[in-house]
């Protein structure tokens, strides 16, 4: 039986190798909050992390994702507090918020890396994510209030440490 | 059609029967209209055991719990219920929960009697019965205040789930309140009327942006959705869908492939007696994954059915034909005589306008979960309207809709997919087949070649104009199929000016416009062949996204052969005469604030930009949100559109959350954007073409304009703004296109080809 690293939490599965992780995820596991929207890598709502990267579950088998860690929007934050969750929140982004758990996963690996990307970096991100809803907008602004909120997190934390 | 639908006249105006419910009980106070009138109401007043069968109720912690019957599809209605609520009850915000109901009647929409949400009717239609209820709540409260301080009713004020008694300095929590069972009053539907309401000036909730209540769920990944319902012992179906979309019969199927994969435990093929579906096979399994390997491996021979060789253009073919036949349709509006009119006028001008299938894929791909325990039949899934969809699952098990009841879930969007009720024949009929709680999922490919789509439409608009450049006659005749005679229920149609019989008043909305047209004739003409080939649903905003596409481009033709400007015109056509008094002018006020707030006419554009002009009284004449837009397009030699801003002014008469109504606009107009430009479906051999977003492709962010919204409130009654913005942008950026490179397109959506065709032209 196939082992899985999701969320800091080792968890074994029973499911053929070709799986596409997403239904790994959804079903066996019961975590929902990873979307499946087209199945084919064309949406995005499927989003998760491998060892960091954005990754479309749909697109990956189960036997690609073992031996990696993985991250869905339940493991992001242990309250659900990530910057960009609290942005998403402060800036009202969801509509019918079936997209959001895969736009917020990839805006976090552009994050992680960038704490202060252009609008061109965001777009050029996150452009393979579709919204149905259309709350684009108010995922640029979103973003761009949770990169400014790193930067000013990393920056009284350094403070902190020179003092 | 649909047999098991009931008239659903009988209920949407008896509140004579109903008393509202106040009683306490274990689990708190609860408040509603008691469906079974004021002596049930007293002899049960509230159940031990919770039952949602009220509006709200008020927890013996203070927490306020309000039951929304309105499917929350991404435009916070739940929220908004709360919302209007609250403000009446005095309760403070942070005390608000939200539960979304099961279609038992009592949540019926108070003025529609039914579970319908669509039209964008939710606000306006349930304001009034929310505010009283959150009224009859805090009078019930203070009342049972007053009698614990010993101090009298009217001299309380009811603040932030406080009631306080400002002479004594003495105050009741709302839970406190509750907490001593004393809140016990009945309101009558009588009681209820009398109660003054609070005037605009008096508000405290209603328009301030409140932090929807459903948002914190929806960025941690725990909100659900139909597709997330999980039940002990269930398993998947995977669907396999015939290569037609609608008349093709299954003639065998060998599951003799399906049978190696693990997990497959049957093929079911659907025997549709409610005529939703045609042809439909579902794999069952017990994963997802199996499903659709096993739904993979049948091989299914089909008999394709009457329509199996139609395409989008015989689609249009059959409707230039209706178009050109005298006695086609019925009329929706017959003014005067325009006919005559022609005859005298300086200058006629007729144009064609078209529009294609589009399809509403929603993120959430279609899914419903059953489960038949003992007589009933559980539903999981999220629903537009539960009224019909439970009669429909109730049709596909073979029982009496009153067993059904439908569980509600957060929708992953709707725009009117989720009115339609296919989903519920492949999971009824999978779980009856297999005896087990079945989830039937939709693939992306399903989705778009089964959707009930947004019909093909066909228009002929022809305009009389005098010898002073006035618009003295317009005959308009829409050709399209019916999405909602599809319905087959009664009170859906209208009955035509002509008394020819009743007409689908969803397909010609919009053509009965404010403007003051003597001679003005609408023909709804029923395309009956596509109804039949595609057969069709509502898709946000329905009719005005296209009846609006031909008008509003007719009006700038108008224009540019007048001399005049496109605007000043509308000014001039809005004059409020006779039936258009009141919302001409305020669509007059709308369009001349979209115009300011754009710059309209105030700047020189470079070469190949333009800027135009749109406004629209959608949805209906009766429930119009006035709508304006001014886009700005810059148009390349190659004939490609660029949309560089859309600025759009909406009256909206109240607004109950300003940002969440913001939010509906600007992506109605985005919505409207992306059908005007990039979404497409085509019929071939009677199937859908488009199959997932590579080829069919809405907007994503790299096409994003930008766009500024302003929202008007004037104090007038409270309309919706889930669909109307969704119509004002395609003629308003074919407007702005024609301006910018003198190329008039005319059919949606507008193409690098066809515009650049139109600009050799
Ligand atoms: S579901 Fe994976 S990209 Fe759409
Ligand atoms: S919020 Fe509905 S799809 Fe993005």
């Amino acid at each position: 039986m196939p082992n899985l690293n999701i969320n800091g939490r080792n968890m074994s599965v029973e499911a053929a190798s070709d799986t596409p992780l997403l239904w790994v995820i959804r079903e066996q596991l019961q975590m929902t909050g990873t979307k499946f929207g087209c199945g084919a890598g064309l949406c995005g709502a499927c989003t998760v992390h491998l060892n960091g990267e954005a990754v479309r579950s749909c697109q990956t088998s189960l036997a690609d994702a073992v031996g990696k860690k993985i991250t869905t929007i339940e493991g992001l934050s242990a309250k659900g507090e990530h910057p960009l969750q609290k942005a998403w929140v402060a800036e009202q982004v969801p509509q019918c918020g079936y997209c959001q758990s895969g736009q917020i996963m990839q805006a976090a690996a552009l994050l992680s890396k960038n704490t202060n990307p252009t609008k061109e970096e965001v777009v050029a991100h996150m452009d393979g994510n579709l919204c149905r809803c259309m709350t684009y907008s108010r995922i640029q602004k979103a973003i761009m209030r949770a990169a400014s909120d790193m930067r000013t997190a990393s920056a009284t934390g350094s403070e902190r440490r020179a003092t | 059609m649909n047999k098991h639908v009931k008239n659903l006249a009988p209920e949407t105006t008896d509140l004579s029967r109903r008393s509202f419910l106040v009683g306490t009980a274990a689990t708190g106070l609860v408040l509603g209209y008691a469906g079974s009138g004021i002596d049930g109401a007293l002899a049960a007043p509230a159940p031990a055991n919770f039952e949602p069968s009220v509006w709200y109720s008020i927890a013996p912690d203070g927490l306020v719990t309000v039951t929304c019957g309105k499917a929350d599809m991404g435009q916070h209605v739940a929220s908004t219920m709360a919302q209007i609520v609250a403000e009446e009850l005095g309760a403070n915000w942070k005390d608000m929960r939200v539960q979304l109901a099961s279609n038992d009647p009592k949540f019926n929409d108070p003025v529609l009697g039914a579970q319908i949400t669509g039209g964008s009717w939710s606000t306006m239609m349930n304001f009034d019965a929310m505010s009283r209820a959150g009224a009859a709540g805090r009078i019930a409260l203070t009342e049972a205040a007053a009698a614990s301080m010993g101090v009298p009713a009217g001299e309380l004020v009811v603040r932030a789930s406080t009631i306080s008694h400002p002479k004594s300095k003495k105050s009741m929590s709302f839970a406190e309140v509750v907490k001593s069972g004393k809140a016990t009053k009945t309101f009558t539907a009588d009681d209820l009327k009398a109660i003054k309401l609070k005037s605009a000036d008096q508000y405290t909730m209603i328009g301030v942006s409140v932090p929807q209540l459903d948002i914190p769920l929806k960025v941690n990944g725990t909100a659900k959705y139909g597709i997330d319902v999980m039940l002990p012992g269930m398993v998947y179906g995977a669907l396999v869908t015939p290569p037609v979309r609608y008349g093709a019969t299954v003639k065998s199927v060998d599951d003799g492939a399906a049978k190696k994969v693990p997990g497959f435990i049957k093929a079911v093929t659907l025997d549709d007696k409610t005529t939703t579906t045609t042809g439909w096979v579902v794999a069952v399994a017990n994963t997802y994954a199996n499903a659709k390997k096993a739904a993979a491996a049948l091989k299914i021979d089909y008999d394709g059915g009457p329509n199996a060789k139609l395409s989008s253009e015989s689609l249009f073919a059959e409707a230039k034909r209706l178009q050109g036949l005298s006695d086609s349709g019925e009329f929706f509006v017959k003014d005067g005589d325009p006919n005559a009119a022609f005859g005298t006028a300086a200058k006629v001008l007729e144009a064609e306008y078209t529009t294609n299938i589009n399809i509403h894929a929603p993120m959430e791909p279609m899914n419903a979960t059953a489960e038949f325990k003992g007589d009933i039949l559980h539903i999981y899934s999220g629903n537009q309207f539960a009224t019909r969809s439970g009669a429909i699952a109730a049709g596909a098990a073979g029982i009496d809709p009153k067993f059904v009841v439908m569980h509600q879930m957060w929708l992953g969007g709707g725009f009117g997919r989720r009115l339609d009720a296919d989903m519920m024949v492949p999971a009824v009929q999978a779980a009856k087949a297999v005896g087990k709680p079945v989830k039937v999922i939709y693939t992306r490919e399903n989705d778009m070649t089964m959707d009930f789509s947004r019909p093909l439409t066909y228009q002929k608009v022809k305009a009389g104009v005098d010898g002073d450049g006035k618009l003295v006659a317009l005959s308009h005749d829409v050709v399209s199929a019916w999405p909602t005679q599809r319905w087959g229920i009664p009170d859906f149609l209208s009955p035509s000016v002509d008394k020819k019989g009743p007409l689908d008043a969803f397909t010609v909305n919009g053509s009965d416009f404010f403007y003051t047209v003597p001679n003005h004739y609408v023909r709804a003409i029923k395309n009956e062949m596509a109804h039949n080939a595609t057969p069709s649903g509502q898709l946000r905003s329905v009719a005005p996204g296209w009846t609006f596409w031909a008008v509003e481009s007719m009006v700038d033709e108008i224009a540019h052969a007048t001399g005049k400007d496109p605007a000043q015109l509308r000014v001039e056509l809005l004059d409020g005469k006779g039936k258009n008094d009141g919302g001409a002018q305020r669509l007059r006020n709308t369009l001349l604030a979209a115009m300011g707030l754009a710059g309209y006419g105030t700047k020189k554009l470079p070469k190949g930009e333009g800027m135009g002009v749109a406004c629209v009284s959608s949805q209906e004449r009766a429930t119009a949100s006035w709508t304006a837009c001014v886009a700005h397009v810059a148009v390349a030699p190659s004939g490609e559109v660029t949309v560089k801003k859309l600025t759009v002014a909406t009256d909206v008469g109240t607004q109950v959350n300003p940002d969440g109504i913001r939010a509906q606009v600007e992506g109605a107009a985005l919505w409207g954007m992306s059908l005007a430009l990039f979404e497409k479906a085509t019929l071939k051999d009677g199937g859908i073409e488009q199959t997932n977003f590579d080829s069919y492709t809405p907007l994503r962010m790299s096409q994003l304009p930008e766009v500024a919204v302003n929202v008007i409130a004037n104090g007038e009654k409270a309309t919706g703004v889930g669909e109307p913005a969704v119509t004002v942008v395609a003629p308003a950026i074919g407007n702005a296109v024609f301006n910018a490179v003198g190329a008039r397109v005319r059919g949606l959506p507008i193409t690098a080809e066809a515009v650049k065709a139109a600009m050799k032209a």
